[in-house]
């Protein structure tokens, strides 16, 4: 607790009632808010000055920009976003229950743990997991360890898991700037249609025992068909580019015409 | 004269004076006694403070200022699978709720309590079957519909800054949603489940240094028992419930924040 200076003369009398120098500073010598805040250390001060910082940065924006001040930088989630989505979804919703009552689902025989069945698969959204756990071909044998495999199939195949998913999560921080449309960005459209077109064959490749074809030739397919897909996509996205951007910055220029 | 106050303070006085028809008298009536004891009203200010702050003091958008939204309407359905995932995830609870009333993750009996409630629920109960086929069906949906989503925020570039935390929140939220689809499928203890539990704890044991304690977990075992399915159980009603619909809630807040990505 801070000192207050109320306590001029000097006396050390016991104060018993509200005379003295409560806890309380007199009116006209309470810190403000921004007072105490500019007096902390440390980290505290740091963020204080940081908010300041961002308060003024906001602040001369607003004032020397041509916005409207309204909404968000952006679709304003409600209403717009919200009203039109609940709309399109309450169909999509019954399409649920359609599904539901024309379609509904069986159950097999109870377990047994002494009778493996022929085909083990988990739901379809699990297959391309499943599929990673069957890259042991690609799981390489280093000569310096005789031949042997560094990691079990099973462990490499877990770790393909975690790769897939950890490169999806780090795709922001690789991908900066700011094109929205495909066209505007070729390279990073390409690689999604690449990861989708993989999320696919790696599907099929776990279910390879039900896919009438040669094993080593969808094994092959899985990994040649995103590389095709992702190469005829980069191509076209690359030659609409250039037309389809002058279009665009035109449209863009007459909207808001350069100051 | 009676000892109550009859100052400013007085508002059953100032709700007379102003002649109020029933439903505001009502509504005042029970605004003032919940106050009286909850002090909402500061609560309510603040989050009025927070709804301007969102929604009045930022910048107009690039597509209201411009009158863009002719542009790009057929784009829409693909904005709306974000809600249609919280649609069919609600449908899957209430669905997932009903079912709960009659399933039981034992294994005792001939074969198990639980394959035998399974079959309960779809031969015996009324509107059972259909009730299997909604949660079974929404949950599938679910699935797709987040699939769908991710693939429309990345095609739309609507991961970049500020939203990458969001995107990061996505990828756990798209994860739970497999886990509670594989938690599920093992409920009814037939020979899909049961072998499809089989290689869960055969990948948790082939992960390196933490194997045996993440199979001891998740799994209640090496080999698959009545700690399984119970656990497997707890997962799918109990936990992934609450962690899920708390994770989704920030993500829709984050995006009420910040609003759409829009297309420019
Ligand atoms: C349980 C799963 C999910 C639910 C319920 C959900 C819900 C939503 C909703 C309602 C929106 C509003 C915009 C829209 O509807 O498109 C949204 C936006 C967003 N979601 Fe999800 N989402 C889920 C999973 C994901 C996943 C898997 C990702 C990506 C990895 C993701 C990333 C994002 C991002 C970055 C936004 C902001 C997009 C923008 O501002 O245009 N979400 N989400």
């Amino acid at each position: 607790m801070s000192e207050t200076d109320t306590n001029t003369d000097g006396s050390e009398e016991a104060r018993t009632d509200g005379g003295g120098p409560g806890i309380v500073a007199p009116d006209d010598e309470t810190p403000t808010w921004r007072e105490r805040k500019e007096r902390t250390t440390g980290l505290s001060r740091l963020t204080y000055e940081y908010f300041e910082r961002a308060r003024r940065e906001d602040q001369d924006l607003r004032t020397e920009s041509d916005y409207v001040e309204r909404d968000v930088l952006a679709f304003p989630t409600w209403p717009h976003e919200t009203v039109r989505n609940l709309s399109i979804v309450a169909f999509f919703t019954g399409m649920i229950f359609f599904l539901a009552a024309t379609m509904p689902p069986h159950i097999g025989a109870p377990a047994n743990p002494s009778s493996t069945p022929a085909i083990i698969l988990p739901d379809w959204y699990l297959y391309w997991s499943f599929g990673l756990l069957k890259l042991g071909p690609l799981n390489p044998d280093l000569a310096i360890l005789g031949g042997q495999k560094l990691t079990a199939d099973r462990t490499y195949g877990v770790l393909a898991n975690v790769v897939v998913v950890g490169v999806i999560a780090i795709v922001p921080f690789l991908n900066k700037g700011s094109a929205r449309r495909p066209v505007e960005q070729p390279f990073w459209s390409a690689v999604g249609v690449g990861g989708v077109v993989f999320a696919l064959t790696i599907s099929l490749l776990a279910v390879k025992n039900l896919m009438p074809m040669n094993v080593h030739l969808l094994f092959d397919l899985t990994f040649l068909l995103p590389i095709v897909a992702t190469t005829i996509t980069y191509a076209i996205l690359k030659t609409m580019r250039e037309g389809y951007m002058y279009d665009l910055n035109r449209r863009y220029y007459r909207l808001r015409p350069p100051k | 004269m009676s000892l109550e106050k009859k100052d400013e303070m007085d508002h059953k006085g100032w709700m007379k004076r102003k002649d109020l028809t029933p439903v505001e008298a009502t509504f005042l009536t029970a605004l003032v006694w919940m106050d009286k004891r909850l002090r909402i009203v500061d609560y309510l200010e603040l989050m009025e403070n927070l709804y301007y702050k969102v929604n009045m003091q930022m910048p107009k958008s690039h597509t209201e200022q411009y009158d863009l939204d002719n542009k790009f309407w057929y784009w829409y359905p693909l904005y709306a699978l974000g809600s249609f995932s919280t649609l069919a995830y609600v449908v899957a609870a209430v669905s997932g709720a009903l079912l709960g009333f009659y399933y039981a993750p034992a294994q005792a009996g001939d074969p198990s309590t639980a394959y035998n409630s399974i079959t309960f629920i779809m031969t015996d109960l009324q509107f059972g079957f259909m009730l299997r086929s909604i949660h079974r069906w929404s949950a599938q949906v679910m699935v797709a519909a987040v699939f769908l989503h991710m693939l429309r925020v990345y095609f739309t570039g609507a991961y970049k800054e500020p939203r990458e935390l969001n995107w990061l929140l996505g990828i756990v939220l798209i994860s739970l949603t497999m886990v509670f689809g594989y938690t599920g499928y093992l409920l009814p203890w037939d020979q899909l489940a049961f072998w499809a539990g089989q290689i869960g704890v055969e990948m948790s044991l082939s992960i390196p240094l933490a194997g045996e304690w993440i199979a001891q977990l998740l799994f209640g075992g090496f080999t698959l028992s009545q700690a399984t399915l119970q656990r497997m159980y707890i997962l799918h009603v109990f936990l992934l419930p609450f962690v899920v619909t708390t994770l989704i809630a920030i993500h829709i807040g984050i995006v009420w924040v910040q609003g759409i990505a829009e297309p420019h």
